[in-house]
């Protein structure tokens, strides 16, 4: 299987790969805007409880959570053609990045709209009272008030969907994209030095990964401030040990637990 | 081509037959990575010397490449390490002898591993020290403390986390085609190509993986009513 | 002159409060008594819509809101009549103590930022928190924060300032410094009404007292005849009670 392992390899397949680093990091700032966009748009029912619009937002999110992104690829890509031709608008000739955008950006856009209502959520209902006692409109209390704290609640969240999203655009291979994964299998069947390619590869999307969590974790501080941190005080204990547990649950709970395919 | 709803039900039949080979995927992958995990956890939380910096570089490798990588890194690297300790030590077992899915099977418990890592510690650290503190206080060894009190707890505020953990790995299980797996994705190809109906395939396909997931979501949600009933304090 | 009528509130099938009439005179400070569940913080809330009255009437000066076909700009203006400091503080937990006084200012009152931040200053000063205008909620103790809340409520210049349970939350040691700033700024002839358990402050602070019980106003009149001549039963049953505190005054 292959040739023997060679090490400078590794070396020589990474300016190659990182040479479709590009088409890797557009899909996924893409399909993350309109993640972003859509998840808005799908929480909002939700959280102003609108019937049958809330409804629908729960099927949409149960279905791109419940299949497979894999699935949803080969889905819309071989789906959505035929039925936009039933109401006679071509996309055949549409590029297949489209398809990949439009795919992972619904998908996201799923686990986006947990996202936001949980963050919402997670303001104390307290903070709007005191906005509306203080004479602001709904507007006002949300755009001042509520949607600043739940930033800061979404951060670690959004890093994950953030990291998630990355790794899945490992699969966009299988339709053709020559991103980083594809290019990886290329150089690999070209050379038959798969394990130094898919290594060469792994190193690159880990030292994204890790660069990606890291400037994440600057904005969290950064929106966090006015929370005390390593106060010896006895009294912000239960502030303290919710945040590290909010952090923890975060890096778990948006549902792309063992995902990150 | 013209869509044909009424294939949808046929390759749903069709599919049917490769579920189990989904769920074995799923069910090794996800016990395996439990056990690897809470070891993990343990060694991170105890901070183990030697193995605590091996179990983060660990967690951090796989956290940080996609699922994907892992499998072909397995399915290419771990052949040459079969062979070479074979031929050093002189075994009969040649890497051709090992079945396809033996690689899925290995590479999906490490990767589930990790993430099952973070799982079970976020649940070890959601139980209050206190708990540990009245363990010891009415005379009980740390492993019995652990065991009696700290892991049910543990169990119980982890278990959306592992039923999210169980449905990645469910999903992720698709992958398996990359190594000639015929699970539900695999089948569901190739009954798109022989009969040219790729979207009907898929429809079915997915609602397959759709149905299962609300299965999982739907059997924690009733164990997790049965096992929080102690949990139900008055915090609104 | 605010003037609430016929005031009724229902959660489900549970009435909350029942055709309650109360008059609070301008410069007044209102204590309204009554033990849990009584419906007395409902009755705050329900001034400023915080709880929405099933039905009656609301009037703040020449100001009315009909409880039973309220519109929004209504209950907004019945808002910006009104300020709350809250049991819980409920500062805005992304910003400063001087923010925190400083929003209702500039976002409801379209004050100029500079002539704001002056404003501002000068309340915490007088809540004497002069030395903490940078610190974030959770930089702050308990009794500060909810001093910052009071400065927050008087940067308003509201008609009436209600109080729900001020003490409740805090430590004791705590209880006596914000205490002292309401006791201040009741001296100044600001309208208040305060929802407390605080027994001594009500004695010498308030200048009418009313005492709530299921959800109706069993009782009302000056310290002196609630505390000490109480007429109805239920009165006297609730002062004995909480005697112990009676004696208790800072």
């Amino acid at each position: 299987m292959g040739a023997p392992f060679d090490i400078s390899f590794v070396l020589s397949f990474l300016p190659k790969l990182l040479s479709t680093l590009g088409i890797t990091l557009l899909i996924v700032v893409c399909a993350l805007v309109s993640g972003i966009i859509v998840g808005f748009f799908v929480a909002l029912p939700r959280l102003y409880k609108v019937p049958v619009l809330k409804n629908l937002s729960e099927i949409y999110i149960s279905f791109f959570r419940g299949t497979p992104v894999l699935i949803q690829l080969f889905l819309f890509y071989y789906g959505l053609p035929e039925i936009l031709k039933l109401v006679h608008i071509d996309v055949t000739r549409a590029p297949v990045l489209f398809f990949v955008i439009l795919t992972y950006g619904l998908h996201t856009g799923a686990f986006m709209s947990e996202m936001i209502r949980a963050s919402v959520m997670a303001v104390d209902k307290g903070q709007v009272e005191a906005a509306y006692a203080t004479g602001m409109t709904g507007f006002q209390a949300f755009t001042r008030i509520i949607l600043p704290q739940a930033l800061a609640i979404a951060v670690p969240v959004f890093s994950n969907l953030v990291l998630a999203l990355l790794k899945d655009t490992s699969l966009a291979f299988t339709l053709g994209v020559m991103e980083m994964t594809g290019k990886a299998q290329t150089l690999g069947a070209l050379t038959q030095h798969f394990i130094e390619a898919y290594l060469a590869l792994a190193l690159i999307y880990l030292v994204i990964s890790f660069t990606i969590e890291k400037l994440l974790l600057v904005a969290e501080r950064r929106l966090m401030r006015h929370e005390v941190r390593d106060n010896p005080e006895k009294r912000t204990f239960g502030i303290q040990k919710n945040k590290s547990f909010r952090r923890i649950i975060a890096e778990l709970e948006s549902g792309k637990g063992g995902v990150g395919l | 081509m013209k869509l044909d709803p009424s294939f949808i039900w046929t390759a749903f039949v069709q599919l049917l037959g490769a579920v189990p080979t989904t769920l074995y995927i799923t069910v090794v992958s996800v016990l395996v990575g439990f056990i690897i995990g809470t070891a993990v956890a343990l060694i991170r939380i105890y901070k183990v010397p030697v193995l605590y910096p091996i179990a983060v570089a660990y967690v951090t490798f796989i956290r940080g490449t996609p699922m994907l990588t892992h499998l072909l890194l397995i399915y290419f690297g771990l052949p040459v390490l079969i062979d070479g300790l074979s031929a050093y030590f002189g075994w009969s077992f040649r890497s051709v002898n090992m079945p396809m899915i033996g690689f899925a099977y290995i590479s999906f418990s490490i990767t589930a591993g990790a993430y099952m890592s973070e799982v079970v510690r976020s649940g070890l650290l959601a139980v209050d020290r206190g708990q540990i503190e009245a363990a010891h206080s009415v005379g009980m060894t740390t492993p019995q403390a652990l065991r009696r009190i700290v892991f049910p707890q543990a169990l119980a505020a982890s278990l959306p986390n592992l039923s999210n953990s169980v449905i990645g790995m469910l999903h992720g299980s698709t992958l398996a085609f990359t190594v000639s797996v015929v699970d539900i994705n695999a089948k569901a190809e190739i009954v798109a190509s022989t009969n040219w109906k790729f979207f009907e395939a898929y429809v079915a396909a997915a609602l397959i993986f759709w149905g299962l997931t609300v299965l999982i979501e739907r059997l924690t949600a009733v164990i997790e009513k049965r096992i929080n009933l102690y949990n139900r304090g008055g915090v609104v | 002159m605010i003037k609430l009528s016929n005031i009724s509130k229902a959660f489900g099938r549970n009435q909350v409060l029942n055709n309650i009439n109360l008059t609070v005179t301008k410069g007044e400070v209102v204590v309204i008594l009554g033990p849990s569940g009584s419906g007395k913080t409902t009755l705050l809330r329900c001034v400023n819509y915080l709880e929405k009255p099933g039905d009656g009437e609301i009037a703040i000066g020449d100001f009315s809101v009909n409880c039973k076909h309220a519109r929004k700009k209504d209950i907004h203006q019945l808002r910006q009549k009104t300020a709350m400091v809250f049991q819980q503080y409920n500062l805005f937990r992304h910003k400063t103590a001087l923010e925190n006084v400083m929003e209702g200012l500039l976002v409801v009152k379209k004050i100029p930022k500079e002539d704001a931040k002056q404003r501002s200053i000068a309340l915490l000063e007088k809540v004497g928190l002069g030395n903490k205008l940078d610190a974030y909620p959770s930089q702050l103790s308990g009794g500060q924060q909810q001093r910052v809340g009071i400065a927050r409520a008087l940067a308003l210049e509201p008609e009436v300032i209600l109080f729900d349970e001020p003490t409740s939350a805090l430590d004791p040691e705590l209880v006596g410094e914000v205490l002292a700033v309401i006791r201040k700024i009741a001296k100044e002839g600001i309208t208040m009404i305060v929802v407390t358990h605080e027994m001594g402050f009500a004695r010498d602070v308030a200048n009418h007292v009313v005492f709530m019980d299921g959800g109706v106003i069993v009782e009302e009149g000056t310290p002196g005849e609630v505390f000490n001549h109480p007429r109805e039963e239920r009165t006297k049953q609730f002062l004995k009670r909480i005697t112990p505190e009676l004696n208790y005054s800072i």
